[in-house]
């Protein structure tokens, strides 16, 4: 015969089931909750010749209607009349799981809370006035270490006592007074009718907008008790009644543990904190960004160009070697040579020797990212994104836009303000995206190897501030009016995982890689065709469609000092994909082929200056974006008309910014 | 707490949970309950950051990348507004 029903309640864990298998043995039997899925545990304990019947519950943080968890243990607590309920608690998170207790105090059970996993805390250096505890709560607390069956006897002692002792469980909680009015009105017209519910505990949910309460209240056809809340809605629909409800339960859960729960004291200021006062300083906060963006683009080059950019180059042309070898060998055609050798070793190879670089790149950025740096480099550039009309979420855009612009792009979606996110999708395309890096990284070898790192960092910080300048210029003539307000959590700093950063490395590299052999493939090999066409004409030469076609369109870059038909036509290239710039350089050169070290970098220093190198990777940094983030714009803006204005604006700010760079350059004596 | 981790976002501009415990002299973990009762209650709305592009571009080979969100970002919704102006 059962002598009673202990329900096991507790939050996710807590130990509960570890607890329950205390209890019960091997006197256990599982099923299923009425109408879910959700696993039902029964069991069976005898204690001085009695038997008593325990259910656990399943693990949840509160009683609503919030989850199937929540629901389930609600229903079971109010309809199911379990005789007392263990509340287990987690020792060393007891403010958290005093949440649940508050409630299941609310609801007027009889209640035992089993202090369980006390070694863990112990270990933590917790210590418990359980006396004070207990008198706090008004109900019976009992250490427990369920995992090693200790206190469980004392616990059931305990709780076989309180099941018997006739005691009522008070509420210890008042809420304040205009809250505690309105449930004593829900309370009347609730307790106007049969509910199976404790009334007060009913008009709290009420008050807290629970609608798996409203629902039953339909589902019994309480109309008359409906009526009396709905009129009350009428007038009180906009106070935040929940939110003052639970803010009093966590204050009650804090009252419990004030003197009664001793913690070591812990450092107040984390380290976290020192850190971000210094890193998140008005002052020094955008010139820290400025130095770590340095150092990343340093160690980039260093690491990425000088030892394994080098290594990998020279494997594509040993391999280069070999495969024209071998076509001689096997006596191929002499244009399968030429394609293959110039246009594919020479053009794509040219792009692909630039992922040592990239890989590198984004290792650091993915280290910074994992870190929980960049979110505090977004939140050091919100003010200045706001003085320029602009929010400081744009600032992710942008640095998403660093990988590639498409996604950059795409995450404008999330800004509600259209003045936002036109605006940043206007400017994203100045952000340098991992494919123009082989293009500077060439010309870089070219004429400043031993700047790389700094060069590279001047081009992305010239992208971000022709973008911010761009801004301020839209924001005042396209689209005035305000920017929206958002928060940015700044997580704890933590020690990057290598997979975190190995994976946000890899999904970016894949990407690059997986162009090179499609779209730059593609565009090479057009290149190509029309570079060796007509017959007639000499390969490569300005006699060839290609050459006429670029010798067409060079002037148009003479005042920015690199007017020959290959820099026009590799620009035009990059249109389709950035890295074709580079592929069909690396093509066009190909017939210059100069012994020692890299043939690219050989022809380039032969074809251009340091001046004229400066202006075409400004040219290349600033100008019309590539066909996927033109694609992108039309999408996100739904208009042709932007489309076209980023295509041809940005065009001409790349053009007018390299000009000006060559002009002024030309005029100060550099050549 | 509630209201005061409300009242701390709203002045702060920012969340960072360190901060939060270390203000109201409670545990990580009860910051962290009391921004997700927030977020439930919808006083504070968080963006969804990484569904940029989602359904967009699935086949693309940068979709990864793309779909990651670099930053968690949250605004404090209209109603969370007006109990931050009622209490101040």
């Amino acid at each position: 015969m059962n002598s009673g029903t202990i329900a096991l309640v507790g939050n996710p864990n807590s130990g509960k089931t570890t607890l329950f298998n205390a209890l019960t043995g091997s006197n256990q039997y599982v099923g299923n909750w009425p109408g879910v899925t959700v696993e039902k545990k029964e069991g069976k304990f005898e204690f001085e010749g009695k038997k008593y019947h325990v259910i656990d519950l399943p693990g949840t943080y509160s009683l609503g209607a919030y989850s199937e968890d929540e629901v389930i243990a609600s229903d079971y607590i109010l309809t199911g009349n379990p005789d007392i309920i263990i509340n287990v608690v987690d020792a060393g998170n007891i403010e958290r799981n005093l949440y649940l207790t508050t409630q299941l105090l609310e609801i007027g059970k009889k209640v035992v809370l089993a202090l369980n996993m006390i070694d863990e805390a112990d270990k933590r250096k917790i210590e418990f006035d359980i006396p004070g505890l207990e008198q706090k709560l008004g109900i019976p607390v009992v250490p427990t270490i369920a995992s090693k069956e200790i206190g469980i006897k004392e616990l059931i002692k305990r709780t076989v006592e309180a099941m018997n002792n006739g005691v009522v469980t008070k509420n210890p909680l008042r809420y304040n007074d205009t809250i505690e009015h309105h449930i004593d009105h829900l309370t009347k017209a609730l307790e106007k009718v049969n509910l199976p519910y404790p009334a007060r505990w009913t008009a709290l949910k009420l008050l807290e907008g629970d609608t798996g309460i409203f629902q039953k209240l339909k589902d019994y056809q309480y109309f008359e008790a409906l009526k009396d809340i709905e009129d009350f809605y009428k007038y009180h629909s906009q106070e935040n009644f929940e939110l003052e409800i639970i803010d009093s339960r966590y204050a009650f859960a804090h009252w419990v543990t004030e003197g009664t729960v001793h913690r070591p004291e812990e450092e107040v200021i984390t380290l976290t904190d020192k850190i971000d006062k210094i890193i998140t300083s008005r002052y020094l906060g955008v010139p820290i960004f400025a130095l770590i963006m340095l150092l990343v683009f340093q160690l980039t080059f260093k690491i990425g160009g000088d030892i394994l950019g080098e290594y990998l180059a020279s494997i594509i042309e040993s391999l280069g070697g070999l495969a024209e070898t071998f076509l001689a060998y096997i006596n191929a055609p002499g244009w399968l040579i030429a394609f293959i050798i110039d246009g594919i070793i020479n053009g794509v190879g040219a792009v692909i020797e630039f992922i040592p670089i990239i890989v590198v790149l984004y290792l650091l950025l993915g280290f910074l990212e994992d870190s929980g740096y960049m979110a505090r480099a977004a939140y050091v550039w919100d003010e200045l994104m706001r003085r320029l009309g602009l929010q400081g979420k744009a600032f992710i855009s942008m640095i998403i836009g660093f990988g590639c612009n498409v996604p950059g792009i795409m995450s404008t979606r999330t800004m509600d303000n259209q003045k936002d996110k036109m605006i940043t999708t206007l400017i994203i395309p100045f952000m340098s995206c991992g494919a123009k890096l082989p293009i500077y990284s060439v010309f870089i070898a070219a004429f400043f190897p031993n700047h790389g790192g700094l060069l590279l960092f001047l081009l992305y910080a010239l992208g971000i501030i022709i973008g911010l300048i761009m801004a301020k210029i839209y924001s005042k003539a396209l689209f005035p009016g305000k920017s929206s307000y958002f928060i940015m959590e700044l997580p704890s700093y933590r020690m990057p995982t290598l997979k975190n950063i190995l994976r946000n490395m890899w999904d970016n590299v894949y990407g690059f890689i997986e162009r090179a052999g499609t779209i730059i493939f593609a565009v090479i090999t057009l290149l190509w065709v029309v570079a060796v066409l007509p017959v007639s004409a000499a390969p490569y030469s300005e006699f060839s469609i290609l050459g006429r076609i670029g010798t067409f369109i060079a002037p148009l870059f003479k005042p920015a000092g690199f007017g020959t038909w290959q820099e026009a036509v590799a620009l035009f290239a990059g249109i389709p994909a950035k890295e074709a710039v580079i592929g069909t350089l690396g093509m066009l050169y190909a017939g210059e082929y100069l012994e020692g070290g890299n043939f690219l970098v050989n022809a380039i220093q032969q074809h251009f200056t340091p001046l004229t190198a400066l202006s075409y990777m400004v040219m290349t940094l600033l100008y019309t974006p590539c066909a996927a983030v033109l694609g992108t714009v039309k999408k996100e803006t739904n208009s042709r008309k932007w489309t076209i204005f980023v295509a041809l604006v940005n065009f001409a700010i790349g053009w007018l910014v390299a000009v000006i760079i060559f002009q002024i350059g030309s005029l100060l004596g550099f050549s | 707490m509630l209201k005061e981790i409300l009242r701390i976002i709203g002045r702060e501009g920012y969340i960072s949970r360190p901060k939060l415990a270390a203000e109201l002299n409670i545990s990580k973990v009860l910051v962290d309950d009391g921004i997700s009762q927030l977020l439930r209650m919808g006083y504070i709305l968080e963006d969804k950051n990484g569904e940029g592009c989602s359904s967009f571009c699935s086949s693309c080979s940068r979709a990864k990348a793309c779909s990651k969100e670099v930053v968690k970002t949250f605004k404090i919704s209209e109603k969370g507004q007006r109990l931050l102006q009622a209490s101040s």
